[in-house]
């Protein structure tokens, strides 16, 4: 890039003085790229991100909004910050093992097209030599970078982050957001309704402008909705302890601004018999997880108002014991 | 550009690959995926659902599909002002459509149609015909 560490600490300013007044969880709360390496402008790139270690945890979902965050920088450098990709269609994410606090997310994607309508791509997460999670032809659709933040602060912030990088450890975990259960019907389906909170640090970085519930976290719960209706179905023994396998055919279709009510759903589809490619991958490349087996497909859905706001598959398999 | 003629054998030879693509795209079943249903009015497409289809059926059949692709193949050998009047569809941009989008039945096409809505038309079938379009240019240009 040709950016110096002069260059960097002018950016570093810069992003300071054109943040917007009242934000300073910007670049901080919900923000998961700490340095950008190894960058090709508009086709791949290479970044990390330091999970903190006085986190208590680091979900998944959030190694894949690292992912896609990466993927994000490359496209809105590309198109000189006009757009910014907002929500998102994924699918495939191949959960393979568990992030820990402390380690460092080694993150990379590839670019396939990138232009003012849509950003598509794929990617990986690293930490310590094991395969996290991988993201296969994922979208993002482009939306108008002003409505959402800043562009001359993102375009700082990108010089920053392909510079010196930015200060690590400035993520203090999400708090909990608030899902009650509702009906339910053990080894079928299961219901819950998720509050978005009226504010949240998060909202300070996604987005400064326009605040929206990260997609991520939404997927998160869902994803939780759904270990715990799998937990309860007969295809294997009580106490069976289940993961995240494989998640496919994610769509977000609409914003989910603060204080949001979401009725999320999850319902058992057609089981497959045979552990599937994707739990056996993760049994044999994964070193931070228990190896799994054996699989249970469930329909995931999100609507809000009546209308459906995310939908998705998830592959759930179960950890043998070691 | 020359109004494109499809053949019944050339869309018939598409159409299951589109169908389970799309019925991918939309969480539906391939049965549901008619050659002329309004994938807006039938199947529930949004604007993100016709993104998603784009790209599933580039990655496919291994095709480039330009954006806006469908309105300038359907204006044909019209020029955008014979085609449109200030957001509406003119008469014989409306002939034209009709010629274009053949599968489509009448009662669908509203007057006056503004431009915006044309998306409201779109059937299965007319993204075969998007295909079959990148398709030959592919072998043009080959």
């Amino acid at each position: 890039m040709g950016i110096t560490a002069a260059d960097a600490g002018a950016s570093a300013r810069m992003a300071d003085s054109v943040q917007p007044a009242g934000t300073t969880e910007h670049f901080a709360a919900f923000s998961f790229v700490d340095r950008i390496i190894d960058l090709v402008p508009g086709k791949s790139a290479r970044g990390v991100f330091a999970i903190p270690a006085a986190l208590d945890t680091f979900a998944s979902c959030l190694v894949a909004e690292a992912t896609g965050q990466l993927a994000a920088w490359v496209a809105m450098a590309h198109i000189a910050f006009r757009g910014r990709p907002v929500a998102a269609l994924a699918n495939e994410t191949r959960f393979l093992a568990d992030p820990a606090p402390g380690q460092t997310l080694e993150l990379a994607v590839d670019i396939e097209h990138c232009d003012d309508e849509a950003v598509a791509y794929r990617g990986q997460a690293h930490a310590g030599g094991v395969k996290l999670l991988e993201l296969v032809d994922c979208l993002g659709p482009m939306l108008p970078c002003a409505e959402f933040d800043a562009p001359e602060a993102l375009a700082a912030r990108f010089d920053l982050l392909c510079a010196a990088g930015a200060p690590a450890g400035r993520f203090h975990g999400i708090a909990p957001i608030r899902l009650v259960s509702g009906e339910t019907i053990a080894g079928e389906r299961a219901a819950a309704t998720l509050f978005v909170p009226e504010s949240a640090p998060f909202f300070a970085d996604h987005f400064p402008r326009r605040p929206v519930f990260p997609a991520t976290l939404l997927l998160d719960q869902q994803i939780r909705l759904a270990l715990d209706l799998a937990a309860t179905t007969a295809h294997w023994p009580a106490g069976t302890r289940v993961r995240p396998a494989r998640m496919t055919h994610v769509k977000v279709r609409a914003f989910m601004p603060p204080g949001s009510v979401l009725e999320l759903s999850a319902e058992m589809a057609p089981m497959s018999a045979e552990p599937s490619p994707t739990a056996a991958s993760a049994a044999s490349t994964s070193a931070a997880s228990a190896p799994t087996t054996a699989a249970a497909n469930i329909r995931l859905a999100a609507h809000m108002d009546a209308k459906q706001v995310a939908s998705a598959r998830l592959e759930v398999a179960a950890k043998v014991p070691t | 550009m020359a109004q494109a003629q499809f053949s019944k054998e050339e869309i018939d030879a598409v159409f299951p690959a589109v169908a389970a693509t799309m019925a991918d795209a939309l969480g539906c079943d391939v049965e549901e995926v008619k050659p002329d249903a309004s994938l807006i009015e039938d199947l529930g497409a949004e604007s993100i659902d016709f993104l998603d289809m784009v790209f599933r059926l580039e990655r496919a059949f291994k095709v480039k599909i330009p954006r806006g692709k469908i309105v300038e193949n359907a204006r044909g050998t019209l020029s955008e002002a014979e085609f449109e009047q200030h957001g509406i569809v003119t008469e014989a941009g409306m002939v034209q459509l009709r010629a274009y989008m053949s599968e489509v039945p009448e009662a669908r096409f509203k007057t006056p149609m503004k431009v915006k809505d044309i998306p409201r038309l779109f059937t299965p079938e007319t993204f075969c015909k998007l295909v079959i379009g990148a398709q030959r240019e592919v072998k043009a240009g080959g």
